[in-house]
């Protein structure tokens, strides 16, 4: 069904929704891959409350939230592309074609890492405290966050993937790139944990979208070249 | 001969600037004083980097556009180049810094900036040990270069600007800037810039020679 609905759409966009379909199934059919990451979550969070977090600084808290939301990131994307490895590999090629499921692989990736975020939020509120006084402002950060943070990591996970790496590579090859997004983004959340309204933070909110676009458009720039055998 | 030209023209630029650079009168400013000097040695050599980085940059791009061999070694040529400008303005500015600020080391946006992209090419050069075959190599590694030299653009141009620096000429501090620039320092910098961004193209040249020596 799948198959036959990608061949019969001419139009790019049209195959976009089809393939985030098809990648959430493939997650969801590996259920313990979820489960792992919530279970992480679950367990850093608590582990993060035995070791005094419920005492935790505005600026603390920030990073601590920032930290656990990055290496969950980190482990979601390292299985990014394990489906587009071998086989499967030139099964997308021909069905799709790189820019079509960089695109969806970015929407889909950006997705995931909201979700993730939003459940690190939701755990650290429950554990210490909502420390944030405008969450509009802060949510409107993470959002602007994980779309920038997941491009990032989506890329690096391309690179280290098509070259042959392990998991430490693209960890090597996306930490030191995902820091210009962690400092601005950072900054937004600090200015919304003290309740600052959206006009305060244009500037640094201009910037991070400007980022984002950057970002998202390199990655659909250069994944092509990735995708060459 | 245009060769000559150009290494000729860069070791002069780099000689005027060193000995100028110490015999130049400089304006009076208050806790610098002297160590203004540090712009000819330690802020050319960031701007030498740059230039390095954005010319492997190109020769990045270049590679993709035509798959030519030659343009991946000269973009890893001149990466390495800048890697070595890299460290020196990094010591430079060490040496500097411990004696106008007190320390080694200070929580600075462009000393950030400068720890992480050197972060980032370190990585590029372990990824292109990481991958055998050449022209996925190649393919690869110049990806990865195009994104991190707009990563580093972005983190050492535009960052800084929007939080404030110790740094000469920001947030207050006298220095370099808008309006107590002086053109004494100009008639310096400007060609200390130019010297060894020339050098720095020689260096990256004999790298590229011995790598096509090596190739073949």
């Amino acid at each position: 069904m799948f198959v036959v609905t990608l061949f019969q759409s001419n139009s790019r966009m049209a195959k976009i929704g089809p393939l985030i379909q098809r990648f959430a199934q493939q997650e969801l059919r590996n259920s313990n891959a979820i489960f792992s990451l919530g279970l992480y979550l679950v367990g850093i969070t608590y582990l993060i409350y035995l070791l005094g977090g419920q005492n935790a600084s505005d600026s603390t808290w920030n990073t601590l939230l920032w930290i656990v939301v990055f290496f969950g990131a980190i482990n979601q994307a390292s299985r990014s592309f394990e489906f587009e490895s071998g086989d499967y590999f030139y099964y997308y090629q021909t069905i799709a074609g790189p820019k079509t499921t960089i695109i969806a692989k970015l929407i889909y990736n950006s997705l995931y890492m909201l979700l993730l975020s939003a459940a690190a939020w939701a755990l650290f509120s429950l554990f210490y405290g909502n420390s944030v006084y405008n969450p509009g402002v802060f949510a409107f950060g993470l959002v602007l966050g994980c779309v920038g943070l997941s491009a990032i990591l989506t890329l690096a996970n391309g690179i280290s993937e098509r070259s042959g790496g392990n998991a430490t590579l693209s960890s090597i090859l996306a930490i030191p790139l995902t820091l210009p997004v962690l400092k601005i983004v950072s900054a937004i959340n600090i200015q919304a944990m003290v309740g600052a309204p959206l006009e305060e933070v244009y500037e640094l909110v201009g910037s991070l979208f400007a980022l984002d676009i950057a970002i998202g458009l390199l990655a659909y720039l250069l994944f092509p070249y990735l995708w060459q055998d | 001969m245009t060769g000559r030209i150009y290494k000729a023209l860069g070791v002069a630029l780099v000689l005027y600037s060193l000995v100028y650079g110490l015999l130049t009168s400089i304006p009076d400013l208050p806790i610098i004083e002297q160590s203004i000097r540090n712009l000819f040695y330690h802020v050319s050599m960031w701007f030498a980097m740059v230039g390095m980085m954005a010319g492997s940059f190109g020769n990045a791009v270049g590679f993709l556009r035509g798959e030519n061999l030659s343009k991946d070694r000269r973009s890893e040529s001149l990466a390495e180049t800048g890697m070595l400008f890299a460290f020196l303005g990094l010591f430079t500015g060490m040496m500097w810094a411990k004696f106008t600020w007190g320390a080694w080391w200070t929580n600075d946006p462009k000393l950030n900036g400068s720890a992480i992209t050197i972060l980032i090419y370190l990585a590029y050069f372990v990824l292109r040990n990481g991958i055998e075959e050449p022209r996925k190599k190649a393919r690869i590694s110049a990806v990865y270069n195009i994104f991190a030299f707009v990563m580093m653009i972005v983190f050492i141009g535009i960052l800084p600007r929007m939080t404030d620096s110790l740094h000469p000429g920001n947030g207050g501090n006298p220095g370099f800037n808008s309006y107590d620039l002086d053109n004494r320092l100009r008639m310096i910098f400007y060609p200390a810039v130019i010297g060894w961004i020339l050098v720095g193209t020689w260096i990256a040249s004999l790298r590229y020679r011995i790598k096509n020596l090596s190739q073949s």
